[in-house]
């Protein structure tokens, strides 16, 4: 009789592991709408103004998801995206990340906030990781503040346009530390 | 007419008398090996039998009919067997399977020689193989998600918390079979096929850092496979097996029309010719997988000879070797594809074969010195078909001499040497030559009652190509006392060390999906201090409990990690603790009938330089095993649970890498596996059919980022022994 209230007692609790067990399904796949909807992105217009420094071997437009404190922040992960680099002495350059895609390393565009998009330039050749290469020589605002730069918000299946940035070679913006 | 009716009531009874028998046979044990003194009853009758020596019993004049036969032994589990007698009845074979307290167990990975599970100063698992078969588990690493403590991330072991995952390269458990290590040469890694299932003895799993023994891969413990002993007679075991994965869980994840199966097929022969005792086996094991481009083709050849010279002086020689072709799944595309692999990975395969060799020579010298010298080599070659083609080519060498000396009968010293030597052919690992050795003593002292005290050091020298040589002394002590009878207290102080593997260090290539390793000439090697106080508690020979305290202080713990660049580099963690509690449990809740084992763990591992936990650790693990025998019959469920993964490689699945689409999805494990076995006989042949139900619930989670775990399958296997 006893052994009978212990073999009663193991199957409750094999029923109760195996209701526990059994109520989720665990992983679930993404729902449709988050993973296929429209183009998500940015585009704009660069604007040069002044004469273009000598040297120059690259210009890109660069994100950043916040601003730059140490020249650590300047790689990813706070580097988030880079467009195409953008020809030698240019006057206007329209973008947008679909089509302008460096297709740099491995980067991808993720949702949220960039709090720094800049246009940089380079003296090397290589893409370089290095804040030392780097010299920022326009800086996104919102609109006519200009106390703080700008920040861009990427939306799932949105395209921000807008981001526009004037580039004035003879007044440079303030340099990010670690250059 | 009166006599008539007396001479049809009496004759019908002498005609019955007539036909009676007996009941004849032999009872041997599952390596063939007869037994004496076994008690056979004939249930319900007065009627029974106890073996020979040469294991043969006969119960005699039985009237033809169906019997009942209870077949029972100390140390062995006891058989019910329905036997059906008449005229055409012949001898029965019986084999009774070895069943010992868990804690009067004897292992030699703790010490290197003989000693029982009660008088260790660590924690020890034992696992028989019978779990292997009832379960039906393909390969010997799906076994270990159920030995509380050790947690698995796809194919990577971890002891309490000593590894999070990094594919394929080095490990922190040193695997052996019979003492002789089996980490490939180049990535270091385990090669799980290429265990000899077959011929598992058993298997020891010391938790906690096992260095000052075993040198730089046990850093986090061992796992060592006994094999068996050599047979007298011969026996021959057969296993199948064939099984299919359910459909997914979610329509979405259906990507394949196609029943995707599994089978296995095996076949094992044991005997002794004079001296000399041999087992071979062959294995061909196949699975579609649930995923794509997950698909393996395995042939296993294992063959293994004993000759004794003396009953004390014995070599032992045996080669492995595994050819397998497989696909190389790195993670899904997505969440909403979680079978199909992510597309700039799509066809990669891998071609790998693998020898592995070992030679056991075992000498008695006297009663009180014994000498044991082991040499292995173990071949690898793999292909690896991708965007580029990865090939590798290790040789390892390895040598010990093992000496056991009881200085008295309070007093054991266990001393040794080791060198271990290899040479890698590798467009992926810069072809590094690679030489290790390491010298060790053990001192074990029981003089004074119910105190056994042990004493080890150990020192390891490791150069490899042109990278600085690395050494350590690792020194350890431990202690067990026997407070009371039913009651054993242990602690013990150990430390670690480990050199990073060739391919930590040199390992540069594209993997695919996205994934470049670099590699990093400037890792240090990591080192490791460890304490452990537990205790057993064992009121009856039914019931026992045992509970463990450890802590593990890691130095410059080696970890892969995603640089900024994107790339995947092996790197130090300056600082790293593990924590943890840990308690299990062998309950026999009905003798010979109802048995149920439970086991927790609790873990708290933190990376202390960032303060964050260290990644793919659970802190809590639970696991339950409940196995119902009424004969003929044998019964198990089998439930696993762990809670979700605190920490990840974040910037694997995060913008602006995320090379892997929802990789961060994780959830907590609860996984549930059926099994129902029926002995039965063929002829006078015992055999046993199982039938398994894994993953019951269809649960859907994540060992590894992007990596779906086994859907819910179904499995018959056959298993035969003549």
């Amino acid at each position: 009789m006893i052994d009978m209230h212990k073999i009663v007692l193991v199957i409750a609790l094999c029923s109760l592991l195996s209701f526990i067990a059994g109520c989720d399904k665990g992983i679930e796949p993404e729902p449709q709408d988050a993973t296929q909807s429209g183009k998500t992105g940015f585009s704009g217009k660069v604007t040069f103004t002044g004469n273009w420094p000598a040297g120059i071997k690259r210009t890109h437009l660069v994100v950043f998801r916040n601003v730059i404190q140490s020249s650590s922040d300047f790689p990813p992960p706070n580097l988030a995206f880079v467009i195409d680099s953008i020809p030698y002495r240019s006057a206007v350059f329209d973008y947008n990340s679909i089509d302008n895609n460096i297709q740099f390393s491995i980067l991808k565009l993720g949702l949220g906030d960039y709090s720094y998009v800049v246009v940089a330039q380079s003296k090397t050749p290589d893409l370089s990781l290095d804040r030392k290469d780097w010299f920022i020589v326009g800086i996104y605002y919102n609109g006519n503040d200009k106390s703080k730069p700008g920040v861009m918000t990427i939306q799932n299946g949105q395209m921000t346009n807008g981001i526009n940035i004037n580039v004035d070679f003879s007044n440079p913006p303030q340099q990010p530390p670690g250059g | 007419m009166r006599k008539l009716i007396i001479a049809l009531i009496i004759l019908p009874s002498f005609f019955l008398h007539a036909q009676n028998g007996s009941i004849r046979g032999k009872v041997v044990t599952d390596e063939n090996e007869p037994l004496n003194g076994v008690n056979i009853i004939v249930i319900g009758t007065q009627f029974g039998a106890a073996t020979k020596k040469d294991g043969s019993f006969e119960i005699k004049n039985l009237p033809f009919g169906e019997y009942t036969l209870e077949v029972s032994m100390i140390d062995y589990s006891k058989k019910i067997i329905n036997y059906f007698l008449d005229a055409s009845s012949t001898s029965i074979t019986i084999i009774l399977t070895e069943q010992l307290i868990q804690t009067q167990q004897i292992v030699v990975s703790a010490s290197k020689y003989e000693q029982r599970v009660q008088d260790l100063p660590v924690s020890t698992a034992v696992i028989q193989p019978d779990f292997i078969t009832r379960n039906n588990f393909q390969t010997f690493d799906d076994m270990l998600r159920f030995v509380p403590g050790v947690q698995m991330n796809l194919e990577q072991p971890s002891i309490r918390g000593s590894s999070g995952y990094s594919k394929g390269t080095g490990a922190r458990v040193l695997v052996a079979v019979n003492g002789i290590p089996m980490y490939t040469g180049d990535t270091g890694e385990i090669i799980w096929e290429l265990i000899p299932t077959a011929d598992i003895e058993r298997v020891e799993i010391i938790k906690g850092p096992a260095s000052s023994l075993y040198g730089s891969s046990a850093i986090g413990g061992v796992i060592n496979i006994i094999t068996k002993n050599s047979v007298k007679n011969p026996i021959t075991h057969f296993r199948s097996y064939f099984g299919a994965y359910d459909k997914p869980a979610y329509d979405l994840w259906k990507w394949n029309d196609d029943l995707r199966t599994f089978y296995g097929v095996e076949l094992t022969h044991s005997n002794s010719i004079g001296n000399l005792g041999y087992t071979f086996s062959f294995k061909k094991f196949d699975n579609m997988s649930y995923r794509k481009n997950d698909f393996s083709k395995r042939y296993l050849g294992y063959l293994k000879l004993t000759y004794d010279f003396t009953s004390e002086n014995k070599l032992t020689y045996f080669a492995d070797y595994l050819n397998m072709d497989r696909g190389n799944f790195l993670y899904w595309g997505d969440s909403r594809s979680y079978a199909l692999i992510d597309t700039s990975s799509a066809g990669n395969t891998v071609k790998s074969n693998r020898l592995f060799t070992g030679l056991i020579y075992h000498h008695h010298f006297s009663q009180s010195v014994t000498a044991e010298f082991k040499s292995s080599y173990y071949y690898t070659k793999f292909d690896g078909y991708g965007k580029e083609l990865t090939e590798s080519i290790g040789n390892l060498f390895r040598n010990e001499l093992v000496t056991n000396i009881n200085l008295s009968e309070a007093s054991v010293l266990t001393s040794g040497v080791e060198v271990s030597n290899s040479t890698i052919n590798s467009n992926i690992f810069h072809s590094p030559r690679f030489f290790g050795t390491g010298i060790y003593s053990q001192f074990e002292y029981k003089g004074i009652p119910g105190l056994l005290a042990t004493f080890g050091l150990r020192y390891d020298y490791m150069k490899m190509d042109s990278i600085n040589a690395a050494n350590a002394i690792t020194p350890k002590i431990g202690f067990n006392y026997k407070a009371a009878q039913d009651f054993i207290l242990r602690a013990s102080f150990g430390t670690g060390f480990r050199a990073p593997t060739p391919s930590e260090v040199f390992t540069a290539t594209a993997l695919g999906g996205g994934f470049n390793i670099t590699g990093n000439p400037d890792l240090n090697a990591e080192t490791s201090m460890s304490v452990e106080a537990g205790c057993i508690y064992e009121p009856e020979k039914e019931y026992s409990f045992d509970l463990s305290l450890y802590m593990t202080n890691y130095n410059d713990y080696i970890e892969a990690n995603l640089t900024n660049k994107g790339d995947i580099k092996f790197l130090n963690v300056p600082k790293a603790r593990i924590e943890g509690l840990e308690f299990g449990s062998n309950l026999s809740l009905v003798p010979e009938l109802l048995k149920v084992n439970l086991g927790y763990n609790f873990m708290w591992a933190r990376n202390l330089t960032d303060n964050k936990f260290l990644k793919y650790r659970s802190r809590h693990s639970f696991n339950a095993q409940v196995r119902f025998t009424p004969y003929p019959f044998d019964i198990g469920i089998d439930f696993r649970c762990s809670s979700r993964v605190d920490e990840i490689d974040d910037l694997i699945t995060q913008p602006p890498f995320q090379l892997v689409i929802d990789g961060a999805k994780r959830v907590p494990i609860y996984v549930t596996d059926l099994n129902l076995g029926y002995n039965l006989l063929i002829g006078n042949t015992q055999a046993k059919i199982f039938l398994n139900a894994k993953n019951i619930f269809n649960y859907n989670y994540v060992e590894f980022i992007g990596n779906i775990a086994p859907i819910r399958n179904f499995s018959a296997s056959f298993e035969l022994y003549f």
